[in-house]
Parts: structure tokens; C-alpha cells; sequence
């Protein structure tokens, strides 16, 4: 299995596209890794002398009403955004997964008590769910995680359940069950491995979703807490000083869109790589 | 001594819904099937598509739960048992399935699938005892024992049907049910199959339940005959030299293909087609093309009657 995903994520960076997003995602994630020890000026140190200077040397996307450094605070932000986004999406594909894969292989009552609430969230639009969850919760980077988590459980529990359902039908699951296994057996070996593709490669295009709610909910202050650098956070702030400091807010708001755009790119050439475009139809 | 397989009134009914409201249809897919086995012998099911021959093998086997009747194996009452009890047993009861470029998971390799019998029923090997397990099945069954590191997708339908039956033989079962184990493979290969399988069956004492739609496959490789119409069995036949009684098993012997054209005969077709299953009424479900059907054939159901000899028949107007 290992050997599969691995030789479809090196096919991935063989077209332009996917080399150029995948090798920005990889930067990107280094640098997330890595902030604390290369960003050029500390992210919470304040200099007032030197507000709102434009870009040039030494602060190369210039700084902040407090005079911080954008580009440290741009660099700690991807730490934020991605662990917040990677974190949620992360939890909430396993969760998805679990739902998914009993409610698909046990069927009954319980499948459609599981899908009558799934698709109750997905009836409404994801902002509107991790808003009213923060609100209940109280802001705060683990309400945020947790935010985004429910907002994409549909999307994961819908595309594994429909992918068993269909798994289910095949002969070899028969035969194994003639063999004498165990549920457990059967989905633990057969169900989900054969599911897994597909729901991997959504829940990394899910991550760039995840970005931009992280960044709304930032945005709206709601996420990430002063003076942790956020990337909607920051954006936030900028607003404030839009004429006069406009990179305060263009330079995050550019890194968002770009590592968005850069991980529906990876998306795309992965579904194209592991050759999965038919099983994601519908879902 | 106790029969080895004994099957009692077995029925499956499916009921369906047409629409919100339309009206529940019932249908029986096997309807008060009974017949009994005897260890190490060969028996074949025949019918068209759609008899209900799978249904019973799976109904058998407890892969489907029946509606009614009952099933014993070895003693054993098969719709008593818990699921554990159940699970364990399936180790003597096996089956090879018709299409075998399914029934392997794409993700596992030969020696895996061969093994996975074993993993399942919790028998633990050494890794040499392991490796000696996966060459002895794949060379009891006609392949390479180097094909143990292939993946499916690299085997060929035939070479995948030989996998089948290593993984349904790997843990000795007593009764292997095969689902038209030749249907989708080319002649050339049915044949190398067919003679698998009946090697197999006088090295291991295995006793057969042969279900296809071949009806020259099953006079050759079986002992028995059960034909089927609809559901029911219509007529059981001790051998296969035992003359056909039944209308129906007649036109589907006629219907044969005979290589040699001095032995071609006249052939009556059949007028009509198979009814729908849905709502049979009573009477016998094959009198609309029956020409022997009279106005009791349209009333009332003929049962299954031993006529000697093992020989048994439903019909009014037999042969």
C-alpha cells in the first residue's frame, strides 16, 4: 500500500503543475517547521520607532503598525495556519473515516442516523458552522481546530460510506467472509485499505479549505490570540491601515491565495497521478 | 451413518416496494428446495440464469439467511449456530466463485490471499512452514509457486480462478460449493479448470456442489442432478444416464449442443419466456410453456415425488 501512495505522490511532481505547487507546499512546509529558528527579526518584538516602514531593507515586506517584521510574522503565520488547518482536517478524516466505514458496512437504522446528521451539517455553508461553533465555544486556536473538524466531517463520512457500499459488493469481500473473518477483519483489512486513496487525497485538498476558514475565523478574531502571528489575524489588523501600509495586509492575504491555489494544484495532479478522478464523482 | 449435507424446505423470499406507494411484490428467489448429499459425491445444479442457483449456494453456505427451512451439515444445524460457532465452521465449507477477477482484493498479493484462510481462522505458521504452505497450495492447484509475489492485476482469469480454489482448499474443508466456477473463463481454460477440480476432488475425498448452467459440463463431471426452474427444484436425477421425466429438463437437454450432425436431432423451442418471479400464482410456474400443460397443471402446484431409483420429479404429466 505504502509503495502505491508513494510511487503516485512521486508521479505527482512529474507535470510542471505539480512539481511548481508541490514544491511550493514543500518550502512551505519546511519553513512552517522551521520558524522559530529562521525567521529574520523575532515576531512579537515591537519597535515603534519604525512603524508601519515600508517595504525594503531590512524588513523585506516591511512591518506593522507595531513595527514588527511582516515577513516573520508571514513565516510564523504558515506555522499557525497550517498546523490549525492540518490538525483539524487531519481529525476530522479519521472521524469521517470511522462514521464513514460503519455506517457503509452495517447499514440499517444506524447508517441512516449517521447520514441524517452528516448531511445536516453539510446543508449549511462551512463558515456559517465553524461561526456558530466558536461562538459557543469561545475563540481560541483549539475551538478553531475544532471548528474546522465538524465543518468538513460530511465530505469525509459521505465519500468513505459511499466507497464501502460499493467495495461491499465485491466478490472478494464475500469470499472473505466465507473464510470465517470478522467485521473487523473486513474493514480493517479489505473495506478501508481499498478506500483510503481517494479520502487522502480529499482531506489534502480539504487542507487548503481549512486555510482559509482558519484565516476567516482569524479575520474575524476569532482564531488565533494576540500576539500569536496568524495569517487572517494579521490580515485583520491590516485592515486598519489599508492606505497607509497596504502590505500589512496584501502580503498574507497573497501568501493565502497562493497556498491555496498551490494545494488544489497538488490535488489535482494527485487525482490525476493515483488515477482516482472516477471514485471522487458525486461526492 | 448421518447424511453429510442435508437441505430441508429451504426458501428465500425477497419482498420489494414499487415507489412510495406502489404495493409490496414478493418473490420467492428459492422456494421449499429439500435434497441430500452424501459424503464424496459430485452433485451439479442446473437451470438458466436466474433460477435461483446461487441463491441456494449461498443460502447453504449461511452467506444469505434463509426465510425458512433449514440446513445440516455434518449433524450440525447451520441456522442454530452463533456467529463465532459459524465462523469457525466455515473452514469446512468452501466455496470458488464464479468471477474470478473479483474475488481476490487487488491489494493483496497471491501468497497473501492463500495465507489469509489461515490468518482468519487463527492458525499460526513459522515463516518456513509459511513459505512451504504457499508453494504446496499453489502447486496443488497448477501454478508456479513464483507467482506468490504477483499481484492479481497481473494474473490472467484462469491463473486467478486456480488462486480461488487454493484459498477455498487451503484449509481442508469437508464440502466445496462452486458457483459456476468456468462460467467467465474461455473454453481452453474451462477445461484445464474442470480437470482441476476433478483431480482435486479424488485426491481429497471433497464432495461438490456443482452448480452451473452447462448441461453438458454437468453430465460429464457430475454424480447427481438437481435442475431448477424458478426457484423450485423441478426434477433430481440419481445419474446422469437417468432418462429426463421432467418437460423441462427435456427441452434444456435438447437445447445441447451436439458436435456430431448425425446425432443432431429435432429440437421442439420453447415458446414463451421465463414469467416474472414476482407473485407467482399457484399451479406449476413452467405451464405457460408447457406443451403438455392441462388445466391441473394451472391450479395446483405439483411437489417434488420420489419416483425410484433416487429419482424424483415434480410433475403432473411426467415422462
Amino acid at each position: 500500500m505504502n509503495a502505491l501512495a508513494q510511487s503516485g505522490v512521486g508521479r505527482a511532481f512529474t507535470t510542471p503543475l505539480g512539481l511548481f505547487s508541490g514544491g511550493y507546499i514543500l518550502i512551505l512546509l519546511v519553513v512552517a517547521l522551521t520558524a522559530p529558528w529562521i525567521t529574520p527579526f523575532d515576531v512579537t518584538i515591537q519597535d515603534l520607532a519604525n512603524s508601519n516602514a515600508a517595504p525594503g531593507w531590512p524588513h523585506l515586506m516591511g512591518t506593522d503598525e507595531f513595527g514588527r517584521d511582516v515577513l516573520s510574522r508571514v513565516m510564523y503565520g504558515a506555522r499557525t495556519s497550517l498546523s490549525v488547518s492540518a490538525t483539524a482536517i487531519g481529525f476530522s478524516m479519521i472521524v469521517g473515516m470511522a462514521l464513514g466505514a460503519a455506517a457503509g458496512y452495517f447499514g440499517g437504522l444506524f447508517e441512516r442516523a449517521v447520514m441524517t446528521v452528516v448531511d445536516l451539517t453539510w446543508s449549511f455553508p462551512d463558515i456559517l458552522i465553524a461561526l456558530m461553533l466558536v461562538a459557543i465555544i469561545g475563540p481560541g486556536l483549539s475551538s478553531t481546530m475544532f471548528a474546522i473538524a465538524v465543518a468538513y466531517l460530511a465530505q469525509f463520512t459521505r465519500l468513505t460510506r459511499a466507497q464501502i457500499v460499493q467495495l461491499k459488493r465485491e466478490t472478494f469481500i464475500e469470499a472473505t467472509i466465507n473464510l470465517g473473518a470478522t467485521p473487523a477483519h473486513i474493514l480493517s483489512r479489505h473495506l478501508l485499505p481499498n478506500a483510503v486513496a481517494p479520502v487522502i487525497v480529499v482531506g489534502m485538498l480539504a487542507i487548503g479549505d481549512g486555510i482559509i476558514l482558519e484565516a476567516t475565523l482569524g479575520f474575524f478574531g476569532l482564531g488565533a490570540q494576540p500576539p500569536t502571528p496568524s495569517w487572517g489575524a494579521m490580515m485583520s489588523s491590516g485592515t486598519a491601515q489599508l492606505f497607509l501600509a497596504p502590505w500589512v495586509i496584501i502580503f498574507p492575504g497573497l501568501v493565502v491565495a497562493v497556498t491555496v491555489i498551490a494545494i488544489n494544484l497538488f490535488g489535482d495532479a494527485l487525482i490525476r497521478a493515483l488515477d482516482i478522478r472516477e471514485r471522487l464523482r458525486g461526492t | 451413518m448421518s447424511e453429510f449435507l442435508e437441505v430441508s424446505r429451504l426458501s428465500k423470499r425477497y419482498t420489494s416496494k414499487r415507489g412510495l406507494f406502489g404495493a409490496a411484490r414478493s418473490m420467492y428467489a428459492v422456494n421449499d428446495v429439500s435434497f441430500r448429499m452424501t459424503k464424496g459425491r459430485v452433485v451439479g445444479v442446473v437451470g438458466e440464469s436466474g433460477c435461483g442457483k446461487s441463491t441456494l449456494a449461498r443460502l447453504i453456505l449461511r452467506l444469505i439467511e434463509p426465510s425458512s427451512g433449514a440446513v445440516r451439515f455434518d449433524g450440525l444445524d447451520l441456522l442454530k449456530q452463533r456467529p463465532r460457532e459459524m465462523r469457525r465452521l466455515r473452514a469446512r465449507m468452501q466455496m470458488v466463485f464464479q468471477d474470478p477477477y473479483s474475488a481476490i482484493d487487488p491489494r493483496y498479493t497471491v501468497a497473501d490471499a492463500v495465507m489469509e484462510p489461515f490468518q482468519i481462522q487463527g492458525v499460526r505458521l513459522s515463516s518456513a512452514a509459511r513459505s512451504d504452505m504457499i508453494s504446496g497450495l499453489l502447486t496443488m492447484v497448477g501454478l508456479n509457486p513464483q507467482t506468490a509475489s504477483s499481484y492479481p492485476h497481473q494474473l490472467s482469469g484462469g491463473q486467478k480462478q486456480r488462486i480461488g480454489i487454493a484459498r477455498a482448499l487451503a484449509l481442508k474443508p469437508a464440502l466445496l460449493v462452486l458457483d459456476e466456477p468456468t462460467a467467465s473463463l474461455d473454453v481452453s481454460i474451462q477445461a484445464q479448470i474442470v480437470g482441476l477440480l476433478e483431480r482435486l476432488q479424488e485426491e481429497m475425498g471433497l464432495t461438490y456442489l456443482f452448480i452451473s448452467h452447462d448441461l453438458a459440463l454437468v453430465k460429464y463431471f457430475c454424480d447427481e442432478v438437481l435442475v431448477m426452474y424458478l426457484g423450485r427444484v423441478v426434477e433430481a436425477l440419481p445419474n446422469t444416464d437417468a432418462p429426463a421425466r421432467h418437460p423441462y429438463t427435456r427441452t434444456l437437454l435438447d437445447s445441447t449442443f451436439q458436435p456430431d450432425p448425425k446425432l443432431r436431432r429435432r429440437i421442439q423451442p420453447l415458446a414463451g419466456e421465463v414469467p416474472s418471479p414476482f407473485d407467482l400464482g399457484p399451479g406449476c410456474a413452467f405451464a405457460a410453456r408447457c406443451p403438455r400443460a392441462s388445466e391441473r397443471c394451472r391450479v395446483e402446484t405439483p411437489l417434488l415425488a420420489a419416483s425410484g431409483g433416487g429419482h424424483a420429479v415434480a410433475c403432473h404429466h411426467p415422462d
